[in-house]
Formats: structure tokens, C-alpha cells, sequence
């Protein structure tokens, strides 16, 4: 499926399909949605640009980040070298542009990583209800209520954990599937 | 501590601790150190559960704070937390033994987090107070199982796990029809509204309850590994490595067991008259089946997984005789059970790691090189068979008891030559595998050497401990016994139970 048309438009299309997941995985408290059908649509995202530049590729553009940094070296002021750590990291991150002595670190988001996410946040908002006397999992809601997302409280928090969990789930299968 | 938290933790401990495991993903020492530390949590939460429920009999929360026939009720009476503090015992202990039973690379994939997660299913098939939710928990341990049974990915593994697999969603999807039945018969699935429901006798749909009876019956027969239905067990629990076998073997067939006596005590009491000649049937050909199939065997593993179906008839059997006794004595094989088969098949991983089979024809002379292990072996084998003073002889006694109270003779007869059959079983295993010579066609090389003291210990560690537990059940049967018989006797007056689950609908 490594079509030029398909994946230029997998570059459009992939921050689309992960708002409409945020989008979903919000509406899902008063209307269908929510944090299982989020995640799924979010992992969606993820196949496709798989499916476009191969798993590996998808790996190394969203799920592994090169910190670049370097011990300050005297000569330095502090501003200048807190700049000079942005612009390492921001938008000159191609190994040319950055000066070779630079060491860099490798962050990496494993999906198993989510999933342990997903499950603490899912679980532990529950807790939150124990915190206060009633029984585990009753719902705590925030005052207020926010533009689009609507009112914040621990189902919210619940749903979000669903969210990542399911995500970290179709990631780890479709990344494993697709190394085979 | 509040019922709210004491009756959530098991749930939520093993389920932090598979957490706990995921962020350390492949670090194995990092995850057997949180692994650890949740089962020890875990079995200090079970006993303060089982502390609360002695002195409240019962205790109930309502999650997600929404009143009882509507909201997920947990709920735990002794039957249920005498089930959990077992379960956190042999937890305990087969996590002990992996520490140097298992191979690093099934360590390493996810052995932990699985293994914590099937006790989550086990804690929630304990403690839940709602039809549907029983079905959902279920599901958790099954697929867990099925993950555990695979891991590792050998051949055999996988034909033992697809077997596995296979019958067991045939049988979850029965009990998905039969808790479908209930929810159309009765308009409810919370177990204390049931309970009610099932016993107003001008009920119109009330008739009909016997059918949906046999859907969980047959359900829960295959997962508990009753006659006819147990042909999958022997083909697939032998399969694993020993530190995984033996939590399975040990727990989860005895949960199927639980769960029918709660159901059958709770919901089907309305057609007694024909489900109990039914199962005692049943519970008949079980042990008799079960211990004729042990004696046929030659391998070690194989032989402990046929006894296991065995004893699942003397379960069965004071179910079916249906006396306070009877289902005390019940309960009391269960727990009983739950130990020594661990204990068994952890023995029987300790020889095979040192002498790499589990075929009796290859084994011999364990006595001369390991004394300890031997005496080990023999406490825990003559307990499984029933040899008095040790601890089955106790639960035997109060079924054989039972059974001759109310008549039963001819079950009782089966029951007592099962133990006979059983016994000579052990001493086939004892003969074969401990007193014989070595025999001379074996290779001296396949011997490991021994290995040294600090692992060795490790291994004999969780055997130590399970064999005291199984020598103070023996020994010192009292304290189990009345356990058990208030156990059943919250079972069959089902009053606080209702009372409790009901009345603590309030909103706080």
C-alpha cells in the first residue's frame, strides 16, 4: 500500500483521525462515544500511517523522541544555552543542523507504557471516590464546565484511561503483528 | 477499614501490581519485585476481609455508589473470603517457586502481570454479587488462563491451550444464554434480588427457573471439570511449565466449584428434587472416572491432573446430598484441596527440574539423593488421599458423614473406595518415582547437578509452606471445620445475605 497519494494523505489525514478521538472519547459522558470507541479511532491514525511508511517508521515518528542536549559549558550564559536547547530541540532537530557534540537521549513510549498508563489512570480514578467515604468508583465531579469538553470529574478521568489503554493495546498487536 | 475498601482491595491490589509490572516491561527483576509485593499485600487483604466478614458475616459495597439491585454489588460472606485467603496462600507460594522455577524468558514476557490478573478474576468471581458480572469475571479468567497456558508458545502449550480454549467459550457462551434466561424470567441479575425473587413461590416465570438451572449447570460443569464434560482438563493442564500448571490446577477448577455451590444454594433451589439425584449422579462417575483415568497414566503431571477431576466428585458430592454437613464438608475439600494439589504439582516441578521428565518410567531413587523432598511428597500425597490424621481425611469424613445421615449410601460407597483407588495412585508415584532404583537405561548426564543451596532453599520454601498449612488443617482440623460449617450455614440461611446487600442501598 506505499502509494504516494495514500501517504500524503495518511499526513493529513493522521491529525484528523487522533482530534476526532479526542473529540469522541469527550462527547462519550452524554452521547455515543467515549474512551473504548476513542481509543480505537485514535489507534486508527497509527495503522494507517503504518500501513503507509511501514511500523517503524511510525515508531520513530511518534513514539521515540531524540532529547539533544550538552553539559553547559563555561563560556556559556545561561539564556544563551537554554535557547540553544530549544532550537536543538525544536526545529532544528536534523543531525546536520545540530552540532555533533551534542549527545542526544532517546525517549521512548512503549505502548505497553500506555497501557500501564491507561489501566493506573482507569483504575485510580475510582480510588479518588474511596478518598472520600463512598463506595469505590462514585463519580466526583468538578464545579464549572469547560467550552467543548464539558464538565470534568473522575468519569471523565475513567474514560481517558480507556482511552490509552485500548490505544496502547492496538498499537503493541499492530506493531508486533506488522514486525512478523 | 471501611467494607467499602476492604472489599475493593483484592480486586484492586492484584491489579496495581499487573500495572506495576507493565511500566517495568521486560525488566524481570524490577517486575518480580512488584509482583511480590502484591501477592503479600494481597494475602494481607484477604485476611482482613475474612477478620471483618467473622465478625460481620457479611459485608457489601455498592461501586459506582448506585443502590443494590441496579449498581455492581460486591459482596463476601465466609464461603467467598475463606476462597480468597486460599487463593492468596498458593498465590503467594507459586510466586515463590517462580522465582527459580520458571524460565527467565516466560518471567521476562508477562508472566507476572498474567498471573496477577487471573487472581483479579479470581478475587472477582469471589466477591461479586451480580449474575452478569459472575459471567464478565469469568471471562477475565479465562482469557488469563488461556494467555498463562500458551506463554512460551512450546507445541504442546499451544494444542493443550487451543483445547482449553476451545470448550471453555463454548461454555461461557452458555452461561452468557443462561444469565440471559434469568435476566428475561426474573427482570433482575443482582444475586440477593434473585435470591427474593426465586423464592416467592406464586412467582408466574417460576417453572421455568430449572431451565436456565442447566445452562449454568453445564457451564460451570465444564469449567469446573465435572463428568462428562472434563475431558479438556487432563489434555491441557499438564502442558505449561509447573509454576503456571500449578496455580491453574490448584484454584480454577475449584472456582467453577464455588460458583455452583453459591448458585445452587442462592438461585436453583426451586427443582431440588430433581437437580440432586442428577448430581449426585454426576459427582458419582466424576471421582470414579477421574481416579480410574489417574491410574491408567504414567507420567507424573498427568496422574496429579486426573486426581484433580476426581476430587472435584467429592465437591460435588456434598453439594448433592445438600445438608448444613454436607456443604460444610464441601467447602472444607475445597480449601483443603486447593493446598495439596498445589503442593503436589509443585513437588512434582522440583523433581523435574532436577531430573528433566516427568515420565515414571524414566524417574527413580529421589528418596536416596532428596530425603527431604521425598517426606514432603509422602505428607502431601497421603493428605490428598484421605489417610487420617492428615487434612482430607477431615473433609471426607464430614461427606461420608453426610451421606450416610441422609441416606446416600451408595455415593458414600464410591466415595470411600475413590479414596482406596487414590491411595494405591500416590503409591504408584511413590513407588515409581521415590523408592525405586534408578532405572539403568537413563543416562547418568541428564541429571542436573545439584544445585546450589540458596535456590534449592527457594524452591522448598513455598513447599514448606504449603505443608504447613496442609499439616495444621490435618492436625489441628477444628478452627477449618467450624469455618466451614459457618460458611454453609450462611449459604443455606440466605437472609443476612439479602439483608445486607439489599439494605445498604442508600446513597451516601
Amino acid at each position: 500500500m506505499r502509494t504516494i497519494i495514500f501517504a500524503t494523505a495518511i499526513r493529513y489525514l493522521t491529525p484528523l483521525f487522533l482530534l476526532f478521538s479526542v473529540y469522541i472519547l469527550f462527547r462519550g459522558h452524554n452521547h455515543p462515544g467515549g474512551g473504548f470507541i476513542g481509543g480505537l479511532i485514535g489507534s486508527i491514525a497509527f495503522v494507517f500511517h503504518a500501513l503507509a511508511h511501514g511500523s517503524d517508521r511510525t515508531v520513530n515518528t511518534y513514539f521515540r523522541m531524540r532529547v539533544y542536549s550538552q553539559g553547559k559549558q563555561p563560556e556559556h550564559d545561561t539564556p544563551q544555552y537554554m535557547w540553544d536547547l530549544v532550537r536543538a530541540n525544536t526545529w532544528r532537530r536534523s543531525e546536520e543542523v545540530t552540532p555533533s557534540n551534542w549527545r542526544y537521549y532517546i525517549i521512548r513510549v512503549r505502548p505497553a507504557y500506555m497501557m500501564a498508563l491507561g489501566l493506573f489512570m482507569a483504575a485510580t480514578s475510582g480510588v479518588l471516590g474511596l478518598l472520600q467515604g463512598k463506595p469505590y468508583m462514585s463519580a466526583i465531579w468538578l464545579e464549572g464546565k469547560l467550552p467543548i469538553i464539558g464538565t470534568l470529574g473522575t468519569p471523565t478521568l475513567f474514560d481517558a484511561g480507556v482511552y490509552l489503554l485500548v490505544l496502547g493495546m492496538v498499537l503493541k498487536m499492530v506493531f508486533t503483528m506488522s514486525k512478523e | 477499614m471501611p467494607s467499602d475498601l476492604l472489599l475493593v482491595l483484592p480486586l484492586l491490589i492484584p491489579l496495581y501490581g499487573a500495572l506495576l509490572c507493565l511500566a517495568f516491561w521486560q525488566r524481570e527483576q524490577w517486575m518480580a519485585v512488584m509482583a511480590g509485593l502484591a501477592q503479600m499485600v494481597w494475602l494481607l487483604s484477604t485476611v482482613f476481609l475474612m477478620q471483618r466478614v467473622l465478625a460481620q458475616e457479611v459485608i457489601a459495597t455498592q461501586v459506582g455508589n448506585w443502590p443494590a439491585p441496579y449498581g455492581i454489588t460486591l459482596a463476601a460472606d465466609v464461603f467467598s473470603a475463606l476462597m480468597l485467603v486460599a487463593a492468596a496462600v498458593i498465590g503467594l507460594s507459586v510466586y515463590l517457586f517462580s522465582l527459580q522455577g520458571l524460565d527467565v524468558t516466560r518471567r521476562r514476557f508477562g508472566y507476572y502481570p498474567l498471573l496477577l490478573l487471573l487472581q483479579m478474576g479470581v478475587s472477582g468471581v469471589c466477591l461479586t454479587g451480580d449474575l452478569f458480572n459472575l459471567y464478565v469475571w469469568f471471562e477475565v479468567l479465562l482469557i488469563c488462563c488461556f494467555a498463562l497456558l500458551s506463554l512460551g508458545g512450546s507445541k504442546g502449550q499451544l494444542e493443550g491451550a487451543i483445547k482449553y480454549v476451545t470448550i471453555n467459550f463454548l461454555a461461557s457462551g452458555l452461561l452468557l444464554s443462561g444469565v440471559g434466561i434469568t435476566y428475561s424470567l426474573f427482570g433482575s441479575l443482582n444475586l440477593a434480588e434473585l435470591a427474593l425473587l426465586v423464592r416467592q413461590p406464586e412467582h408466574p416465570n417460576l417453572p421455568l427457573l430449572s431451565m436456565a438451572s442447566v445452562f449454568f449447570l453445564v457451564g460451570f460443569g465444564v469449567k469446573a471439570a465435572i463428568f462428562p464434560l472434563f475431558f479438556w482438563l487432563p489434555a491441557s493442564y499438564h502442558t505449561p511449565p509447573i509454576a503456571i500448571s500449578s496455580f491453574i490446577a490448584g484454584l480454577i477448577t475449584k472456582v467453577g466449584m464455588y460458583t455452583l455451590i453459591r448458585l445452587f444454594t442462592l438461585l436453583f433451589i426451586s427443582d431440588l428434587g430433581f437437580v440432586l439425584p442428577l448430581l449426585a449422579l454426576l459427582a458419582g462417575f466424576t471421582m470414579l472416572i477421574g481416579v480410574i483415568g489417574a491410574a491408567a497414566q504414567t507420567d507424573f503431571k498427568k496422574i496429579l491432573s486426573f486426581h484433580i477431576i476426581s476430587q472435584i466428585g467429592y465437591m460435588l458430592m456434598g453439594l448433592a446430598i445438600y445438608t448444613p454437613l454436607a456443604i460444610a464438608g464441601s467447602i472444607f475439600f475445597i480449601i483443603h484441596n486447593i493446598f495439596v494439589k498445589t503442593n503436589l504439582f509443585l513437588i512434582s516441578g522440583v523433581v523435574a527440574q532436577r531430573y528433566r521428565t516427568f515420565s515414571l518410567k524414566k524417574l527413580g531413587g529421589v528418596y536416596l539423593l532428596q530425603p527431604v523432598l521425598s517426606v514432603l511428597f509422602l505428607l502431601s500425597a497421603l493428605s490428598l488421599a484421605g489417610t487420617p490424621p492428615l487434612s482430607g481425611f477431615w473433609g471426607k469424613l464430614m461427606l461420608a458423614r453426610a451421606g450416610l445421615e441422609a441416606g446416600n449410601y451408595t455415593l458414600v460407597g464410591v466415595s470411600l473406595c475413590v479414596s482406596l483407588i487414590t491411595l494405591f495412585s500416590m503409591t504408584k508415584i511413590w513407588n515409581e518415582v521415590f523408592w525405586k532404583p534408578r532405572p539403568l537405561a537413563v543416562k547418568k548426564d541428564t541429571i542436573m547437578a545439584p544445585v546450589n543451596p540458596i535456590r534449592l532453599w527457594q524452591l522448598y520454601l513455598p513447599i514448606v509452606l504449603l505443608l504447613a498449612f496442609i499439616l495444621f488443617i490435618g492436625l489441628y482440623a477444628r478452627p477449618l471445620v467450624r469455618l466451614s460449617e459457618r460458611a454453609a450455614d450462611g449459604l443455606l440461611h440466605i437472609d443476612t445475605y439479602t439483608n445486607t446487600v439489599l439494605s445498604n442501598n442508600k446513597v451516601k
